[in-house]
This record gives structure tokens, C-alpha cells and sequence, in this order.
């Protein structure tokens, strides 16, 4: 486990938690404001207004009257249990009002303001206002904040509780959050090691569709084409082990006869130029070979570009049409107009060439064969149709394999690579090689996927029909 | 004719030499890139042949590279292990006048360099091809063997006005692949001569003297004298 500093679930879960607190801090000040604020504004108004309008009625009238308004206000049973007044002859003396002791805070005068005061005997903070009156006196006004206080202090509690409480919740989420996150990157950690250990079966568990499940789905994926590029790796190496070993042989055997047996410059030389057409035989499975490995590491190469199928098509007709009239076998190009696609022209051209080499070759004289290229709604294809004896079903999805032959073509020449070389290069193409049956004959069908390249892995769904339509895939 | 090669490896480089040598040319060989880099940029040759992958810092393609940004237009064949169609392209791409795959046969590399060393030098008529009372008419796409005309399909066209534009000199199944069909691979089968037997039979069959003739292991020659 990486250590709880460097590790980003928890630097994850800990800025989670920051912002959770932050916007609780920010949620209890709105209320806190939204509350005790305004209540503190409205006392402030209204010891305003009321000063404002004992000052207006009573400008020119004796202080006397003013006094008993003031008594009135003081026993109206309105707000009087927090009520303050106070009015002060201009010698100092009280003249009415509740206050015991002449609170010194209030002062500049005409602004409200909080301080000490002794109101009926008692000592206690509150809001107040001075004004002068026109005789020299002065008037206060102001109101009792014990109460006030006390509402604020239960709101604090009550908010800093909430607050509390939540971070609690929070600290625990931001474990809970940390741990999980480390329980899924820790079965992805747990496979790669088994796999690094060299168990490449292993796949990682999914368990659900979230994006750890899409991620690990992804890595799986990668997996499985990384195993089917080892078999072929696997399979490759069996395959030179068994058909180059008996070329070699035959090679070694011939040019050691010729220097045992009483060597002639005439028996050598011939068994050089023999050694030399065995040996360029090889060079050709080896190249052959080479081609699959190149297009099946499915590494898009630099020569793609948009090409017309029915111009590669017909290239690859002119190449082969007198090996055609050769054979009496009819070969014609049948698609039409342009069909256009992103593809290794020189790639795909072998690809056709060696269709068309196959179809001419095994549906023998007088067949017909016939190459194009089709659009379809999100794919295209080159076909090579012939009307000779086909493939029977059970064999198709081998011929594609590496050196494997059918029964009855064994003595035509040939080395068992073409399809697979074929299918190789339609799978560079992100696309696949299709065998069916022409009812007589082979229908051979090269499809390509347009509008993707084969670097956009295509979604699941699409994937799977891609693999139904290509029963050849190897895997 | 004067022949720089450049290759690493003593015994390719010692097959190319003698062959070379044997066909009458005057080659240098030299087996790493500095050497090969100085010998090309200070003297003048009439061909260089070079592979790719050389030991030390000067690689072929940067000889190559160096050659033309001097400016200096000798044909270049580059020799390679290196034989994907990528490769190619970018041995071409990067001043290359032709890429030849190995292994090779010796007869292939000889065709290749006479047909780089005719490409440098300049046609005289390049609307009329003629060889024997063989005649062909780049601009009306007119045959003429004699006094009769011979119907061509467009690519036999092409192939025959290859073969003569390299009259009397051997073209390889390979050249004749990029050149006519421009095929940058080999399909493997014995389609070229299907097609060379298909043209002979047009414009030798009735006729006399023949003028394709085979080169046995190698390729085919276009030329009145057998």
C-alpha cells in the first residue's frame, strides 16, 4: 500500500472532505447572518425611528411632557421588558426613564451603539442612541440585548453542533470513499502482479459497470489481445519448427550427397541451383511469415491513405488476366464506380492478388471469377466470387490458419500462408476476412469498416457484431 | 563505371564487389558509414549501392540525405533487411533512387543498377520507341511490328514500352511488378511470365527476329540481337 501521503485516494477523500467543510462553513454564516444580522438591524431601526420621533413631537414642548410619553412607553406593556429610555436634565440628573447609570459608551451622539448599562438595577449590554435635546438634557434610547444574546448563543450551538456532527459523517465518508477506492485499484494491482508473476491467464474481476468496471473491462481486453499476439508468437515458432525443419533437411541431405558422392563440377552445380531454388522457397515462407507477424502486431502503418477498391480491383485483374486466359478461366472486374476507403493500397493489392492467385487456381478451367468492391452503409468490401468447388463449411474457419491445407489441394503448389496473410491484413485494416459460400463457388470478401480507424476501438456491441460477421477470427 | 558500395557485412559486401567487378565495373567497397559518407561527398561516382543499418553514427539513409542536400544527383540503390513496404517508402522518400530487399539475388542487384544508370542519362526521342522493325508510338498508342499493327491492351502497352525503353538490357520480374503494375510486392506466382508469353505471343510469334528473350533465373531482355 502506498504510503497515506502519496496515496490519491486519500489526498482524493481529504480534498473532498475540505470542500464539504467549506461549504458547510458557508452554509451555517449564510444562516447565522440570515438570522441574528437581521434581528441586530431591526433593534437598530427601531431604536432609530422611535428617538427620531420622540425628538420631532416633543422639539418645542417641555421636557416635562416628554417625560411622561416616556413613562407611557415604559408601561404600554410593548417590548417594555427590553426597553431602554433615559433622559438626563443638562446638569446630569435623570429626569425619567429606567437606566440606574448613565451609560458612558453612548456617545457620539445621534449613533446607535452597543454598551454597558445598569438597567433597574441589573447589569446588562445593550444597543443605544444619545440625542440632544433642544434644553441641554439629553435623551436615550435603546433596547436590552440580554435576550438577543442568549438567542445568538443557542443559534451558535446549534449550528456548531451541526457543523460537528458533520464532520464526523465526513471524516468517516472520506474513509469509507478512501478505502474503496484502494479495494478496486488493489484487485487491479492484485492481477497485474499474478500476471507479471506469469500467470497470463488472469483477468481482473468486474463487478460493475462504473468506471473502475470500464477500466478494468479495457485492461481485460488489452490482456486478451496481448495472449491471442503471444499465440500467435507461439504459433509462429511451432510453425517454422515443423515445415521449415523438413525443407532445411531436404536442403543439407541434397548438397551432402553431392559432396560424398564423387563430386562432378556438373552434379554440383546442379545442386547448388537446386540448394539455391529450395533455399529461395524458404526466403518466401520466411517473408510470408514476416507479413502476418507485421500486419497481425495491428500497428496502422504510415502508408494508409484513401484509395479506390474498384481501381485496386482492377490493377489486380490486368496483373492476373493473362495468367487467367492461360488457365481458360474467365476473370473480370465487375464493380463499379469509385469506392473509397483508407487503406495500405500495396497491402490490400497483395491481399486481392493472392484471392484472385487461390480463385483462379482452385476453381480450376473454365470457372468464372469475378472481383469488386462494394459500399455498404458503414462498411465497404472487395469480393473475389468464383464458381469453382468452394470450401466445404466446416473447413473455412481453418483455412485461414497458418500452413494448414485442404486434403484435395495438397498437390497443387503452395505453402498453406495466403489466407492467413489475407485475414492478417484485413484485421490491420480493422476489418476481416469472410468465407462463404458462392452456391457454387467461394465467395471471398474482404471488409472494411469506414468511418473508424482501427487505432478508435469500437464500443463493446459493435465489437461483438463484428466478431459474429468474421467466424475466421483466430483467438 | 565507376561504383561506391557501402555495406557492413563482409561477405554481402564481398558477392556485391566480385559480381560487380566481373561485370566490368570499378567498385570501392567500404564497411562502415564514415567511410562510406566521405567517399561519397568528396569523389564522383557513377552509382552508390548502400545498406540501411551500418555500424556507427552514419547510417545509410543520412548518407543518402547528405548526398542530396549537396546537391549532387548520383543514383542511389539502397540494400536492406529492412523490407517492409514503410521501410521502402521511406528509403525512397528520403532520396533513394530504388530499395532492394535482402536476401537478393546478384542478378536482380545488376538489372537494378544498369537500370539506374540508363534512368540518369537523358532519352533522345521520347514519343518513339523503336527497336528492330519494332515500333511503338507513345502518342497515338500505335504497335507496329513491320508494317503490321499489333492491338495492345493498355498494361501490355506499358510492359512493352518498358522493355523497350530498356532495350538490350535485362528487367527483372520484380521491375517489371513496380514498374508496369507499380506492385510494390511480389505476388509469388509465375504471373509476370504469364504475361511476358501473352506479349510474345503478340509481337514475336509471327515475326522474326525473336526480340523478348529469357534470362534464366533472373528476368527478361528486349533486344534484336538474341
Amino acid at each position: 500500500m502506498v504510503s497515506v501521503t502519496q496515496s490519491i485516494a486519500t489526498r482524493l477523500a481529504l480534498g473532498f472532505a475540505v470542500l464539504v467543510a467549506e461549504a458547510i462553513l458557508v452554509a451555517s454564516g449564510v444562516f447565522y447572518f440570515g438570522t441574528i444580522g437581521v434581528m441586530d438591524r431591526r433593534v437598530d431601526g427601531k431604536i432609530t425611528a422611535i428617538s427620531n420621533r420622540l425628538m420631532e413631537t416633543f422639539q418645542n414642548r417641555p421636557v416635562e411632557e416628554l417625560a411622561k410619553q416616556i413613562e407611557l412607553e415604559l408601561h404600554d406593556g410593548i417590548d417594555s421588558d427590553t426597553e431602554i429610555f433615559l433622559v438626563l436634565s443638562p446638569s446630569g440628573e435623570r429626569v425619567v426613564g429606567n437606566l440606574t447609570a448613565v451609560p458612558e459608551a453612548a456617545r457620539p451622539l445621534g449613533q446607535v451603539v452597543t454598551g454597558e448599562v445598569v438597567r433597574e438595577g441589573k447589569r446588562t449590554s445593550g444597543r443605544l442612541i444619545a440625542r440632544q435635546l433642544p434644553d441641554g438634557g439629553y435623551l436615550y434610547v435603546g433596547r436590552d440585548l440580554s435576550e438577543q444574546r442568549s438567542i445568538r448563543d443557542l443559534v451558535i450551538r446549534a449550528l456548531a453542533a451541526g457543523a460537528g456532527a458533520s464532520l464526523i459523517v465526513l471524516a468517516g465518508g472520506a474513509l469509507l470513499f478512501r478505502h474503496q477506492i484502494e479495494k478496486r485499484i488493489g484487485q487491479i494491482r492484485r492481477t497485474a502482479g499474478r500476471i507479471e508473476a506469469g500467470d497470463l491467464k488472469q483477468r481482473i474481476p468486474v463487478a460493475s459497470d462504473d468506471e473502475f468496471g470500464r477500466l478494468s473491462v479495457d485492461i481485460n481486453r488489452m490482456l486478451d489481445r496481448i495472449g491471442q499476439l503471444m499465440d500467435g508468437v507461439r504459433h509462429v515458432s511451432n510453425a517454422i519448427a515443423h515445415d521449415l525443419r523438413t525443407p532445411l533437411g531436404r536442403i543439407r541431405n541434397k548438397l551432402d550427397e553431392a559432396v560424398r558422392h564423387g563430386a562432378t563440377a556438373g552434379s554440383l552445380s546442379e545442386a547448388a541451383t537446386s540448394a539455391i531454388e529450395d533455399i529461395d522457397g524458404l526466403i518466401l515462407v520466411f517473408e510470408k511469415l514476416l507479413q502476418i507477424a507485421e500486419a497481425e502486431s495491428g500497428v496502422r502503418t504510415r502508408s494508409f491513405e484513401a484509395a479506390d477498391l474498384n481501381r485496386v480491383a482492377t490493377d489486380m485483374v490486368e496483373l492476373y488476366d493473362a495468367t487467367a486466359e492461360e488457365q481458360r478461366v474467365s476473370l473480370k472486374a465487375t464493380g463499379e464506380g469509385a469506392v473509397l476507403a483508407a487503406v495500405d493500397r500495396n497491402l490490400l493489392a497483395s491481399a486481392v492478388a493472392s484471392l484472385i492467385d487461390n480463385a483462379i487456381k482452385y476453381a480450376g478451367p473454365g470457372a468464372i471469377v469475378q472481383v469488386g468492391a462494394y459500399a455498404q452503409a458503414r462498411s465497404v468490401a472487395i469480393e473475389v466470387r468464383d464458381n469453382g468447388p468452394g470450401i466445404p463449411a466446416p473447413e473455412r474457419p481453418r483455412v485461414t490458419e497458418r500452413f494448414y491445407r485442404l486434403d484435395h489441394s495438397r498437390h497443387l503448389p503452395g505453402n498453406g500462408l495466403g489466407l492467413s496473410i489475407v485475414s492478417a491484413i484485413a484485421r490491420l485494416h480493422g476489418g476481416a476476412l469472410q468465407l462463404e459460400d458462392a452456391a457454387p463457388g467461394l465467395l471471398a470478401r474482404i471488409v472494411l469498416p469506414i468511418g473508424q480507424t482501427p487505432e478508435v476501438a469500437p464500443d463493446p456491441a459493435e465489437r461483438e457484431s463484428l466478431r459474429q460477421s468474421s467466424p475466421m477470427r483466430c483467438s | 563505371m565507376r561504383c561506391l558500395v557501402i555495406e557492413d557485412d563482409a561477405d554481402t559486401c564481398r558477392y556485391i564487389r566480385n559480381g560487380l567487378t566481373e561485370a566490368g565495373y570499378n567498385v570501392l567497397a567500404c564497411d562502415n558509414g564514415l567511410d562510406g559518407l566521405h567517399h561519397a561527398t568528396n569523389e564522383s561516382w557513377d552509382i552508390l549501392i548502400l545498406d540501411r543499418l551500418l555500424p556507427g553514427q552514419v547510417d545509410g539513409l543520412s548518407i543518402v540525405a547528405k548526398l542530396r542536400d549537396l546537391g549532387k544527383s548520383t543514383p542511389v540503390l539502397i540494400v536492406s533487411a529492412l523490407t517492409s513496404i514503410d521501410e521502402r517508402v521511406r528509403g525512397l522518400r528520403d532520396g533513394g533512387d530504388d530499395y532492394l530487399s535482402k536476401p537478393f539475388a546478384f542478378s536482380e542487384l545488376l538489372a537494378r543498377v544498369e537500370a539506374l544508370l540508363r534512368r540518369a542519362r537523358p532519352l533522345r526521342d521520347p514519343t518513339q520507341l523503336r527497336v528492330a522493325d519494332l515500333a511503338l508510338d507513345l502518342r497515338t498508342f500505335r504497335v507496329l511490328r513491320g508494317a503490321t499493327a499489333i492491338a495492345l491492351q493498355p498494361r501490355e502497352f506499358r510492359l512493352l514500352e518498358y522493355l523497350m525503353r530498356n532495350e538490350g538490357q535485362v528487367v527483372t520480374r520484380t521491375m517489371l511488378l513496380e514498374a508496369v503494375w507499380d506492385c510494390h510486392f511480389d505476388p509469388q506466382t509465375n504471373v509476370i511470365d504469364v504475361q511476358i508469353s501473352r506479349l510474345r505471343n503478340k509481337i514475336d510469334r509471327d515475326f522474326s527476329p525473336a526480340l523478348i528473350h529469357t534470362v534464366r533465373g533472373v528476368g527478361y531482355r528486349l533486344s534484336a540481337d538474341g
